[in-house]
């Protein structure tokens, strides 16, 4: 049986248009999806009870028993994490925040350590975004910018930006020029009409530069910034300024470089200078399938989208001291709670041992590297494949994700809602 | 030294010689007629067939464009050599240049193509460029090309079983449009092209 219209559950892109094959309430195949979707929906290695670490390996045990680790874990604990969220939907994420303030925890999403600083700058200096589809039908020139969408977002070019053909647009990417800035040349780079090569760090001053040749400053340049040639500079400005519509396009080359979030400031800046002389958006290229969703989720009903410290029973909100890196690294936290994420295959090394030490649980679907940190984990039903919710795509568009096939596990909601009722029973709630 | 420079004093000061040299008679500047010239449109409908881009041996010197209703090759002088291949190639007698239309028209040569199609599965990230690109797919298919989302098996190529799967081979016209859409180089066409002579009607 086909089942259509089903949104992907791996990317920020949030492929709404997958096909997928099921027989017997298994999946046969994925049409439309890139070799990412294909990868997750077809993974075959997934944890079918919790499991608990014993001295010299694990043992199964059942969802009850997991369950009360959890809670009396995080009920014991003096400062608990609740860290991960992309990976789940909204409906879990909620639960989350309602877990966190109770047990008067930090909860964080993987917000930390990618598009942090974009949120950051977007406090700062507003966001002039606009959605995907706009691009599609608009944009004859879209910049990517110290991202590579070709391993990250596979169908972003050929599905939002540059090959599909927009309503204003009759011959596609013929139409289109794409400016790839990275520092080395990457597979989009390959494909774009202009790459820029940026000296590691330089991203600050080179939209410093672009700013001062839109401005009519171009004079005050020096022949090279960055490693970027001023001809090749005022050639993008040239380009910028005769487009109908430009889409910028960001990702962590430019967030986590030297600069961070003054870069995206001076990106968004940049944007609006060019928005004097013709429309010009800036979209994050945000990387892990409901990143975005955790943002909402955690603004709405915390005021704060990410790294909330719940300690002094309000939210607190300090990025840099309440993010779980840092938290980690301080060793600050005394058990963690690991969802839809992983660390251990992200974090520094000094945060990874933190984890090992702590006790710490990890709701998954499928062992992690962060399965070697944790003392228990929890397989729970996949987003998107096994289990319904909302979800937010890069743009900022949610999304209702159904099930394709029938879950044989618990679900995020399922599992976190157990857990939050017996918490407030022991809180007397 | 002194000789030669004496010499040559000599021979030039003639006056015969100075006439011949001034006001010597060359034939006005004139292209002639069997110059190769960039190809330029002789007004005949294009029929989007893009044979002309199948047989062009220069990266971007030619696409086919879409112009209102009606389609019609672009050549970009700066990647264009003049080969004159494209009008050769092209069986409506849209582009011409130089005498290549008559001599082809009088010694009756033409070409004949295939195409196979090639998908290294490992290269492959299924990001779907080269089916949304691919100007054949776009007549069948117009939602993919539009939203990258395949409606039906009518196109070349589209991402299907979690595969890149070539569908129909024998529709591609060989542009190479899916080849320069694709950053890791996973598709591939080859193009076996045979320069033919057709016997004189009734020989």
């Amino acid at each position: 049986m086909k089942k259509c219209d089903v949104i992907c559950p791996f990317c920020g892109c949030l492929c709404d248009d997958l096909e997928i094959t099921v027989e017997d309430n298994r999946i046969l195949g994925v049409d439309n999806g890139c070799t990412l979707a294909n990868a997750k929906f077809m993974g075959k290695e997934r944890l079918t009870s919790p499991i608990r670490r014993t001295d010299g390996g694990w043992e199964d045990i059942n969802y009850d028993e997991a369950i009360r680790y959890t809670v009396d874990m995080l009920l014991d604990a003096d400062r608990p994490l609740l860290y991960g969220w992309s990976g789940t939907h909204g409906e879990a994420q909620c639960i989350g925040v309602h877990m966190c303030e109770l047990v008067g925890g930090i909860i964080d999403s993987t917000t930390s350590v990618c598009h942090g600083p974009s949120i950051l700058a977007i406090q700062e200096v507003g966001h002039p975004g606009c959605t995907l589809g706009q691009v599609k039908n608009r944009a004859d020139v879209v910049i990517y910018w110290g991202c590579n969408p070709l391993e990250a977002h596979p169908r972003h070019m050929s599905r939002y930006t540059t090959y599909a053909d927009g309503y204003f647009l009759d011959n596609a990417f013929r139409d289109r020029t794409v400016v790839v800035v990275d520092v080395r040349e990457t597979e989009t780079a390959r494909v774009a009409d202009e790459f820029v090569r940026i000296k590691q760090g330089g991203d600050y001053a080179v939209l410093s530069a672009l700013r001062a040749i839109v401005r009519g400053k171009g004079d005050m340049i020096p022949p090279s910034v960055a490693g970027v040639p001023r001809s090749q500079l005022e050639r993008i400005v040239r380009m910028c300024k005769d487009a109908k519509f430009g889409a910028v396009f960001f990702g962590l080359g430019l967030t986590m470089t030297k600069g961070k979030y003054k870069n995206i400031r001076n990106a968004i800046e940049l944007v609006d200078e060019l928005s004097r002389h013709t429309k010009f958006t800036i979209t994050p290229m945000r990387g892990h399938w409901n990143v975005y969703g955790s943002n909402e989720v955690f603004t709405w009903m915390t005021g704060y989208p990410y790294a909330i410290d719940f300690c002094r029973g309000i939210a607190f909100y300090n990025p840099g001291e309440t993010s779980a890196i840092d938290i980690l690294a301080r060793k600050e936290c005394d058990a963690c709670m690991i969802i839809g994420s992983d660390p251990g295959a992200h974090f520094p090394r000094k945060c990874v041992e933190h984890l090992a030490d702590i006790p710490t649980v990890v709701i998954d679907p499928v062992p992690t590297m962060t399965t070697a940190m944790a003392n228990v984990q929890i397989p729970v039903a996949v987003s998107g494949i096994d289990a319904e919710g909302t979800a937010y795509r890069m743009d900022g568009v949610p999304f209702r994700v159904k099930k394709v096939i029938e879950p044989t596990l618990p679900s995020d909601t399922e599992v976190l809602g157990d857990m939050f009722a017996r918490m407030k029973e022991a809180k007397g709630l | 030294m002194a000789t030669s420079l004496s010499y040559y004093l000599r021979e030039m000061a003639r006056g015969e010689w100075l006439r011949n040299f001034l006001f010597v008679k060359t034939a006005p500047y004139e292209t002639p007629p069997h110059f190769r010239d960039y190809p330029r449109l002789t007004g005949k409908e294009c029929t989007h067939c893009l044979a002309c881009m199948m047989i062009c041996p220069t990266p971007g010197a030619i696409e086919v464009l879409k112009e209102d209703e009606g389609w019609n090759p672009v050549i970009y002088p700066g990647h264009c050599i003049r080969c004159g291949l494209c009008v050769e190639a092209c069986p409506e007698g849209v582009l011409m240049s130089g005498r290549i239309l008559e001599s082809q028209f009088f010694e009756n040569t033409g070409y004949t193509w295939t195409f196979h199609l090639t998908v290294d599965s490992t290269l492959c990230m299924r990001c779907g460029n080269c089916s949304v690109a691919c100007p054949v797919n776009k007549e069948e298919d117009p939602q993919l090309a539009a939203t990258g989302t395949g409606e039906n098996d009518e196109v070349i190529m589209r991402v299907k079983g979690g595969e890149l799967r070539i569908l129909h081979e024998e529709k591609c016209t060989g542009c190479k449009t899916c080849e320069e859409a694709c950053p890791n180089s996973a598709i591939r066409v080859a193009r076996v092209i045979e320069a033919i002579h057709t016997a004189e009607e009734g020989g």
